[in-house]
C-alpha cells in the first residue's frame, strides 16, 4: 500500500516537473517576441547598448504612435488590410461558386477539370512570379492594388476545399429546396453557404493570414513606397533607416499582432483544420 | 388537382438502364403507393415525377402537361423526403415559408398559409423552434407542412415513415391518410413496406427490377396476385410457394413435390398433368386436417390474436397462421392441407398466375 | 385498366434519348458558376505556367525584343554560370538540414505536449504563433538578435564562447537562416503531429500495455508507425516549402556573404527582378520545379519502406 501511494505521489511530481520543463522551453521559444516588444519600447540608443538591457530603462509607449503616423506604418497596415481583405473576399466568392459547381452540378468534363484544378496545386508559387509580373505589367497594373490583389485571388485550393465540404451536406436538403422553387444560385446562397460557415471561415482565415504574411509578390508589384504592405514596408526601413531599430521593432509588432490575436482566438478552428490534415494523411 | 400519366418511362445512367419503360396512370385525387424491394426503381420513378431525375425516355404528364423538360418548381408538386430534409438553420416557420417566399407571395399570404398548415398538423406551438429541437414525429409533420403550404396538385412521399419507430409509424400512417382525405390531392407514396402499401393505398403499384409487376387495389392484389413475386411480396407472413409437377388422379389434379409430398390442387385449376407449377397458399389458408400432409412444427409464435407456426413439410419450410390457438408446440407432429378454393397456381418458368376456370 | 405493361412499341426511343433540356440548363448554370474561377485560373495560373516554359527558352530582359535561344539558358546554368552550382548546393544543404531538424524538433515537441495531462492546447498555441506571423517580421526580429553587439553576441560573451559575427560568416550565416526558419516553421508540424498522436486510438496502446510493452516500445512500435502517414505528409509539405526558401534570406543575408546563403528562390528573384533576366530566371524556376518533383517522387518511393496505412 505504501509503495503504491508513494509511486502515485511520484507520478504526480513527475507530471509537474514535466509541465515546468516544457514551460521553460516554451518561454525560451517566446523570447524573440519578448525581445521585439522590449526593443520596440526603448530609445534607439538602448537597442544595441552595451551591456545589453533586457528591459528598457524608460518605456517609450509613444514609439508606437510615431511608427503608426510618422513612418506611415499606419498606411502600410491599411494597405495590408485592403490587400488581404480583398483577396479573401474574392477567393471566398469565387470558390463558393466553383466549389458548388464541382460538388453538385453535372456538366461534361467535370472530373477532368477538377483533376486539372488539383494539378495546379502542385505548382509552387515562386515559379509563377516572373510570368505573373509580366502579365501585370502588360495590363498596366504595376504598383496598383488590383495588380497585387487579382493574380493571387484565384487559387484553386478554395474551390477544392469548399467542394469537399459541400459534398458533405445532405443532397436531400438541396432537392427539397429545388422543389420549393429555389434556383441554383438561391440554393447556394440560402442553404449551402449558411451551412458551410466552418469551411468558409477556415478558408477566409488561411487566405487572409497567407496574404497578410505574403512578401515576395507585393515586394515585386508594389514599387511605390506608399503602396507597400506591412512586410514590404518593414524591409524598406531596414535598408533606409537601418538605425531606427526601435521603430522597426514597433512596426514588426504591429505586423504580427493580427496573426497572433487570430491564432489565439481561433485556436480551436485552426487545430481542427490541421487535425483534419493529420487525419487525411492517415487515409 | 391533377392526374398523372406515366408513359414508357425509361431511366438509364449511361449504359445502365434501371427503369425499363414503365407505364401507369394515377387518377386525380388518388392515393397511389409504389412498393417493391430496394433497387426496384420505385424511388427513381418518384424522383422522375418530381423532376429530380431526368427522364431518359418516355413521357410523364401531370395535369395534362408533359413535364419532361420542366423544372421541379414548374410541376406543381411537393415532396416529403425520407430524411425530412428540413433546413437546419431555419425555424419551423421559415422552413414552411421558404417556398412561398421564393414565389414572392405577400407577407400576409405567407403568414396565413403557414398558420393554416400549422393548424392542420398541430404545429402552431412549434413554429419558432429549430428542427434540431423537434422529435422525429414532429419533424415528419413539419416536412408535410412544408408541402401543404404550397397547395400543390400532387404530393410525393419518398419513404417518409421509415425513420420513425414502429408505434409512431402507425400513427403517422393514419395522419397521412387523414390528410389525403382532407386535401383530396393526388398523392404518390413510395415505400418498401407492404403493410404501409396495403393500409394506405387506393391502388398499389408493385415494382421489381425496374418493371411494374402489378397494379391494383390492395385487396385485388392480395387476392389475385399476378405472379409468384407479387404473391410472395404482398402479405405477411409471406405466401407459401410449393414447386411440383401436376398429376391426374381419380380425386382430381394433385401436385407431386420433389420432396415426396402430394398436395391437392384447386378443382378449377386450368393445368394439365405433367405441367411444372407452383402452388401458392397464404399462411391463413393452411388448414389443420388429419387427412392432410404430415408436418412438424419448428417454431410457434403466438401473437395473441393468432398463432404463427413454422413447420417442416417434406423438405420444405411452410408457415401457417391459425386463429383458434391450436395446441401445437415446437416438435409436435400434425397434418395440414391447403384451403384449395383459395389457393393460387403459378407457372413455374414464368412465375405468372395461371387463372382458374370460372 | 389503366396500366399498360411496358412493351416494345415505344416509338423513336433513340431519337428521344437526346440530352434533356434540364441537363443542358444545368450545364449552363455550371458554366456561369465556374466562369469567374476559370477566368482567374486561366489568366493567372495556366497562362503563367505556359509563359514560364516559353520564357525559359528566350533571352528576354524585360526591355527589347525577346529572342528564342533554345536550351541556351539551361546549358548556361549547368556549364557556364559560376553561381549556379553553389546556389544549388546551398538550396539542397538548407533543405536537408532544415527538413531533418524541423521533423525531429516538431515530433519531439508533439510527443512532449501529448504527454501532458493539462494545458496541451496552450502549448500548441505558443509553438504555433510564429506560423501565423509574417516571415519577414520574424526575420527582422532575429536580425536584431544576431546583429553585431546584439543579444546573441551578448549571450555568447556571457558563456565565454568566442564567435565571429554570425550573419557575415561564410559558414554561420546559413546556420542562422536555418535557426530562424526553424523557429518560424516548427509550429505547424508540431500541431500536425500532435493532432495525429491524439487520434491514435487508446485501445491500441492499452492492448500493447497488457501485452507487456514498455513505454519506449509503445512509442517506437505503436504510436510512431500509426502516425507515419501524417509524418509522411508533413515531410513532403515541409520539403516542398523549404526548397522555395526566400523571405528569411532576403532579410537576413541577401544571399551573402558572397553567395554563401544564395538559394534557388533567391536566385530567381535576383536574376529576374534585379538583373531583369526574365528568360534566365524562368529557367532557374523550372530547375527548381524539377527538383521539387524529383524530391517528392523520391519520398513517395521511399514511403513504401516506412509508412503504414491501416487500410
Amino acid at each position: 500500500m505504501t509503495t503504491r501511494s508513494k509511486s502515485a505521489g511520484g507520478a504526480l511530481a513527475l507530471q509537474i516537473l514535466n509541465h515546468v520543463a516544457l514551460g521553460l522551453v516554451a518561454l525560451l521559444f517566446l523570447f524573440p517576441f519578448f525581445w521585439m516588444v522590449s526593443n520596440a519600447l526603448r530609445s534607439n540608443a538602448e537597442v544595441l547598448a552595451i551591456p545589453v538591457r533586457i528591459l528598457p530603462s524608460v518605456f517609450q509607449w509613444d514609439n508606437f504612435a510615431v511608427t503608426w503616423t510618422q513612418l506611415p506604418f499606419g498606411r502600410f497596415f491599411l494597405n495590408s488590410l485592403v490587400v488581404s481583405g480583398s483577396v479573401t473576399v474574392i477567393t471566398v466568392f469565387v470558390s463558393c461558386l466553383s466549389g458548388y459547381a464541382f460538388a453538385r452540378l453535372k456538366f461534361p468534363g467535370r472530373d477532368a477539370l477538377l483533376m486539372a484544378y488539383l494539378g495546379t496545386l502542385m505548382v509552387p508559387a515562386i515559379m509563377l512570379i516572373i510570368p505573373l509580373f509580366l502579365i501585370v505589367n502588360s495590363l498596366g497594373m504595376v504598383n496598383t492594388f488590383q495588380g497585387v490583389i487579382l493574380p493571387v485571388a484565384f487559387g484553386t485550393f478554395g474551390s477544392f476545399l469548399l467542394r469537399q465540404f459541400f459534398l458533405s451536406i445532405p443532397m436531400e436538403l438541396e432537392e427539397a429546396a429545388r422543389i420549393d422553387g429555389a434556383s441554383r444560385l438561391r440554393i447556394l446562397v440560402s442553404i449551402i453557404v449558411p451551412l458551410s460557415m466552418p469551411a468558409i471561415g477556415l478558408l477566409s482565415l488561411f487566405t487572409f493570414i497567407g496574404q497578410w504574411n505574403n512578401f515576395l509578390w507585393p515586394l515585386i508589384v508594389m514599387t511605390g513606397a506608399d503602396n507597400a504592405t506591412l512586410p514590404v514596408g518593414l524591409t524598406q526601413f531596414q535598408t533606409q533607416q537601418g538605425t531606427a531599430w526601435n521603430y522597426i521593432m514597433a512596426g514588426a509588432t504591429l505586423s504580427m499582432l493580427p496573426g497572433i490575436v487570430l491564432a489565439i482566438i481561433l485556436q480551436k478552428l485552426i487545430y481542427n483544420s490541421i487535425a483534419l490534415n493529420a487525419g487525411m494523411g492517415g487515409r | 388537382m391533377a392526374n398523372i400519366s406515366i408513359r414508357s418511362a425509361v431511366k438509364a445512367y449511361g449504359p445502365l438502364e434501371v427503369l425499363h419503360g414503365v407505364s401507369v396512370d394515377a387518377r386525380d385525387g388518388e392515393f397511389m403507393v409504389l412498393v417493391g424491394p430496394s433497387g426496384c426503381g420505385k424511388s427513381t420513378l418518384l424522383r422522375m415525377i418530381a423532376g429530380l431525375e431526368s427522364i431518359t425516355d418516355g413521357e410523364i404528364e401531370i395535369g395534362g402537361r408533359v413535364v419532361n423538360e420542366l423544372e421541379p418548381k414548374e410541376r406543381d408538386i411537393a415532396m416529403v423526403f425520407q430524411s425530412y430534409a428540413l433546413y437546419p438553420h431555419m425555424t419551423v416557420r421559415d422552413n414552411m415559408a421558404f417556398a412561398l417566399k421564393l414565389a414572392r407571395r405577400s407577407r400576409e399570404d405567407i403568414e396565413r398559409e403557414v398558420n393554416r398548415a400549422a393548424d392542420i398538423l398541430d404545429l402552431s406551438q412549434l413554429l419558432d423552434r429549430f428542427p434540431r429541437q423537434l422529435s422525429g414525429g414532429q419533424r415528419q409533420r413539419v416536412a408535410m407542412g412544408r408541402a401543404i403550404v404550397r397547395n400543390p396538385a400532387v404530393f410525393l412521399f419518398d419513404e417518409p415513415l421509415s425513420n420513425l419507430d414502429a408505434k409512431l409509424r402507425v400513427q403517422m400512417r393514419g395522419e397521412i391518410k387523414a390528410l389525403h382525405q382532407r386535401l383530396g390531392a393526388t398523392m404518390i407514396y413510395v415505400t418498401h413496406d407492404q403493410m404501409e402499401a396495403m393500409t394506405m393505398a387506393d391502388r398499389i403499384v408493385v415494382m421489381r427490377a425496374g418493371r411494374i409487376e402489378q397494379v391494383g387495389t390492395p385487396l385485388d392484389i392480395y387476392d389475385h396476385p399476378a405472379n409468384s413475386f407479387v404473391a410472395g411480396f404482398i402479405g405477411s407472413p409471406s405466401m407459401n410457394l410449393i414447386d411440383g409437377v401436376v398429376r391426374s388422379t381419380d380425386q382430381g389434379l394433385v401436385l407431386d413435390t420433389p420432396h415426396g409430398t402430394t398436395w391437392p390442387l384447386p378443382a378449377n385449376a386450368t393445368v394439365l398433368a405433367g405441367a411444372k407449377i407452383q402452388l401458392g397458399i397464404r399462411p391463413e389458408h393452411v388448414l389443420l386436417d388429419t387427412a392432410g400432409v404430415e408436418a412438424e412444427a419448428i417454431l410457434v409464435e403466438p401473437t395473441g390474436a393468432e398463432t404463427h407456426v413454422q413447420m417442416r413439410v417434406g423438405g420444405q419450410t411452410l408457415t401457417g397462421v391459425f386463429r383458434d390457438r391450436p395446441a401445437i408446440a415446437a416438435g409436435a407432429r400434425f397434418r395440414v392441407r391447403p384451403d384449395t378454393a383459395r389457393a393460387h397456381v403459378f407457372d413455374c418458368d414464368s412465375g405468372n398466375r395461371i387463372p382458374a376456370r370460372s | 385498366m389503366t396500366i399498360a405493361q411496358e412493351t416494345a412499341k415505344v416509338p423513336s426511343r433513340s431519337a428521344a434519348r437526346r440530352r434533356n433540356r434540364l441537363d443542358i440548363r444545368e450545364g449552363r448554370t455550371a458554366f456561369f458558376f465556374l466562369l469567374p474561377s476559370l477566368i482567374g485560373v486561366i489568366l493567372f495560373l495556366v497562362l503563367p505556367i505556359i509563359a514560364s516554359v516559353v520564357l525559359s527558352f528566350t533571352n528576354w530582359k524585360l526591355l527589347g525584343q525577346p529572342a528564342f535561344v533554345g536550351f541556351a539558358n539551361y546549358v548556361r546554368l549547368f556549364t557556364v554560370d559560376p553561381q549556379f552550382w553553389p546556389v544549388l548546393r546551398n538550396t539542397l544543404f538548407f533543405t536537408a538540414e532544415y527538413l531533418v531538424l524541423n521533423l525531429v524538433i516538431s515530433l519531439g515537441l508533439a510527443v512532449w505536449i501529448s504527454s501532458l495531462k493539462v494545458g496541451q492546447k496552450w502549448f500548441r498555441v505558443i509553438f504555433f504563433l510564429p506560423t501565423f506571423t509574417p516571415g519577414i517580421a520574424v526575420a527582422i526580429v532575429w536580425m536584431l538578435i544576431f546583429a553585431p553587439g546584439g543579444f546573441f553576441d551578448f549571450l555568447m560573451g556571457a558563456l565565454s564562447i568566442h564567435m565571429p559575427s554570425v550573419l557575415t560568416d561564410q559558414n554561420l550565416a546559413m546556420q542562422a537562416v536555418v535557426v530562424v526558419s526553424l523557429w518560424a516553421g516548427v509550429g505547424y508540424n508540431t500541431v500536425l503531429f500532435n493532432a495525429a498522436l491524439d487520434m491514435v486510438p487508446a485501445n491500441y496502446l492499452e492492448a500493447a500495455r497488457i501485452d507487456g510493452a514498455t513505454a519506449w516500445d509503445r512509442f517506437w512500435k505503436i504510436r510512431l508507425p500509426l502516425i507515419s502517414p501524417t509524418l509522411f505528409f508533413g515531410t513532403v509539405m515541409t520539403a516542398i516549402t523549404s526548397l522555395q526558401v526566400f523571405d528569411q534570406i532576403y532579410v537576413l543575408t541577401r544571399g551573402g556573404p558572397g553567395s554563401a546563403t544564395a538559394t534557388l528562390g533567391y536566385a530567381i528573384y535576383q536574376k529576374g527582378f534585379q538583373n531583369f533576366q526574365m528568360g534566365y530566371a524562368s529557367a532557374i524556376a523550372w530547375v527548381m520545379f524539377a527538383l521539387i518533383m524529383a524530391l517528392t517522387a523520391f519520398q513517395f518511393w521511399m514511403q513504401r519502406k516506412w509508412v503504414h496505412y491501416d487500410n
